[in-house]
């Protein structure tokens, strides 16, 4: 007989394996007195915990940055920042001084005392965060009873492929070790979809079923389980009409990923014969070494806001570092670099306001190249590292937001200096290195036929152009519905865009969401793009759909549906479809 | 001792990335900075007590910074939470 356990299905896929079950030895806390000579000795031990933790959990997230799993990598940097949260480390210190005991039993105290504030907050999301801080006191508990972490992972062997982990709750630190052992998928009797063991799960990929009561004396040791982390079923002794079900969508999932393999070294070209150019958005070196694996032509979008985030702005040795490396990274392919995309409440060390800038409207406000453009000091020290850049290889220059041709006229400018500069102090760059906008202003794109002819290519940034143009901000539930790509307004001006980049031989390409989204690829590909710049992981998806594309059928489609939008049955992407068979 | 209001105007409000920006810019002052919500008083510098605000979008706070680089402190945490903590617009 089928047994079959529901739980919370936080990340999908199927797995099929045996089941190894997790018991954990709970650490028992005990209280014990010390005298106070030994008060300095028994705090050390405590630090020296949290050091060990510490260590442990940066050596985790050290690895995790590799993985280019960034969600699971910060839940791990805020657990880190639990451990070293000052109020419970003064509070623990205190607790050993004053009442003369263990610090295991000090911290078990402060625990408590931070768990009961969790426990009455109405939000479910904050109260779960708990359950991280418990976890991260155990963590310190068993450093301090000189435990190996790990210990209860014990006995796990190194290979976990073909194994299903059942245990009653999983730390982000004990996951990150399975996911490393290869893990086939993971059931726990705790935690719900906003614990941090769900986001990680996720994040990583790996299936999971959280908050199956009692999956420990219910499931067998060493016997099959079926986990659909997309519906949050576990099957034991599954009969076989529902293995083989599953069996069915696994071989499918598999097959999907081999077709996507095939086609890893082959051409982006559709089926009537054009060649479509395939690049990568990319921002950390991982994502730069995903693009060169998943056989990108470039780098269609080189973000550089993270060397602006922590701490002051980055000299232009330092910018030119992160620079250089990308391009050697991109052996001869082209890396575009964008220069600095943010708002000015992000940049109170470039910028110096007097007030703090309070703007009601951020995103029509002080931002992108318009901040870049007040502090024109600054944003040369930027180009300058572009420009260096470009002597180690093809860089092309992306500008943000702009939304007229003074923007533009100032930009080359500051290039020109920068350029006459650099050849002053004998130092390499490409003399014709390409200056491109980024296309987000309605009224920009519009005025395309004006404001091209003083570049050397564009890249539309579909994210904010929709924003932009739909008045609509796409996070604000309240109007996210109004926020589509579907619309004919919206339609008839990327249109205008490829028809005006197409007329002046202007390079056009698109890096916003839309790009990497398969079910816009035969969209974009009728409104004339043949040029997509996506996050790495997307590439061959999209590869997949522009092979499978008549390009002229689609084409066609698109100006019939467009020729009357209100008068059709089908919806536009349906059309499109159907169009090619 | 300088203080601002503010209003909490990102979705998620101050969920565990946002408290980590959040945190992790406070922490870089040498101020003695606190986040004010009604009667409560936290240490913006400490996570727990930041996550224990439970400051859902729409809360209004207050920032109250005393020590060498008090301005600094408040505009630094104002501007961060005027840009809602970075996340993707």
């Amino acid at each position: 007989m089928t047994l079959a356990l529901a739980g919370h299905g936080v990340a999908r896929g199927i797995a099929i394996g045996r089941c190894h079950l997790v018991i954990r030895n709970e650490l028992e806390i005990g209280e014990h007195r010390i005298v106070a000579s030994e008060v300095e000795d028994e705090i050390r031990r405590y630090q020296d915990a949290v050091e060990a933790a510490r260590k442990q959990l940066r050596e985790l997230a050290g690895r995790m940055d590799r993985g280019a799993a960034a969600p699971a990598q910060e839940i791990l940097q805020t657990h880190i920042m639990m451990l070293d949260d000052s109020t419970l480390q003064r509070n623990t210190e205190e607790h050993i001084r004053k009442e003369l005991c263990n610090a295991e039993w000090a911290l078990q105290t402060q625990l408590e005392a931070v768990l009961s504030e969790f426990r009455n907050l109405d939000d479910e999301y904050i109260r779960t965060r708990g359950e991280d801080i418990g976890q991260v006191v155990r963590l310190v508990q068993g450093k301090l009873a000189a435990e190996d972490s790990d210990r209860h992972l014990e006995g796990i062997p190194d290979r976990l492929a073909d194994t299903l982990v059942i245990a009653s709750d999983l730390t982000p630190s004990e996951l990150s070790a399975l996911f490393e052992r290869g893990v086939g998928g993971i059931v726990t009797e705790h935690g719900g979809p906003h614990s941090h063991a769900a986001i990680m799960a996720s994040s990583l990929g790996v299936p999971a079923v959280l908050g199956v009561r009692r999956a420990r004396s219910l499931l067998r040791e060493g016997e099959t389980l079926i986990l659909d982390g997309g519906k949050g079923l576990v099957y034991a002794s599954p009969d076989n009409t529902i293995r083989k079900h599953y069996q069915e969508v696994q071989a499918e999932t598999r097959r999907f990923r081999e077709a996507l393999e095939k086609i890893r070294d082959l051409p982006a070209s559709s089926l009537d014969g054009r060649r479509v150019v395939l690049m990568a958005n990319a921002e950390r070196s991982t994502e730069i070494d995903q693009a060169i694996q998943s056989g990108a032509d470039g780098i269609g979008l080189y973000r550089t806001e993270f060397l602006f985030m922590d701490g002051g702005p980055p000299d232009e040795s330092e910018q030119l570092a992160h620079y250089r490396s990308a391009v050697e990274a991109m052996d001869g392919r082209p890396l575009t670099i964008r220069t600095l995309d943010l708002g000015a409440d992000k940049l109170p060390e470039v910028l110096d306001f007097s007030e703090p800038v309070r703007n009601a409207n951020p995103a029509l406000g002080l931002r992108a190249i318009r901040l870049c453009l007040r502090d024109s000091a600054q944003f040369k020290i930027q180009l300058r590292a572009i420009l260096r850049a470009s002597g180690h290889g093809p860089v092309r220059c992306l500008v943000p937001m702009i939304t007229n041709l003074e923007e533009i006229t100032k930009v080359r400018s500051l290039l020109d200096e920068a350029r006459a500069e650099l050849t002053h102090e004998g130092l390499a760059f490409d003399h014709d290195l390409p200056l491109g906008a980024m296309i987000e202003v309605p009224a920009a794109a519009l005025a395309l036929g004006e404001l091209g002819r003083h570049l050397d290519f564009i890249s539309v940034g579909t994210n904010d152009l929709l924003q932009y143009a739909l008045a609509a901000d796409r996070v604000d539930e309240q109007v996210a519905h109004l926020y589509e790509l579907q619309h004919p307004g919206v339609l008839r001006l990327m249109q205008h865009i490829f028809r005006e980049a197409g007329r002046m031989k202007l390079p056009a390409s698109v890096c916003g969401e839309a790009a990497g989204d398969r079910r816009y690829t035969r969209l974009l590909l009728a409104l004339g793009l043949r040029d997509f710049s996506m996050s790495p992981g997307k590439l061959l998806e999209v590869k997949q759909v522009i092979r499978n594309t008549d390009i002229g059928r689609a084409t066609a489609a698109l100006t019939r549906w467009l020729s009357d939008p209100t008068d059709h049955q089908t919806p536009l992407l349906e059309a499109l479809d159907a169009s090619q068979t | 001792m300088k203080s601002a209001p503010t209003t909490i105007i990102n979705k998620l409000g101050l969920h565990a990335r946002a408290a980590t920006r959040l945190v992790n810019r406070a922490t870089a002052f040498k101020s003695d900075i606190n986040l004010v919500r009604g009667q409560r008083s936290v240490n913006a510098k400490s996570i727990m007590g930041v996550l224990t605000l439970a400051a859902s979008m729409g809360t209004e706070l207050v920032i109250l910074a005393d020590g060498p680089d008090e301005e600094e402190a408040v505009a630094a945490l104002l501007k961060l939470i005027n840009d809602r903590f970075g996340e993707e617009q």
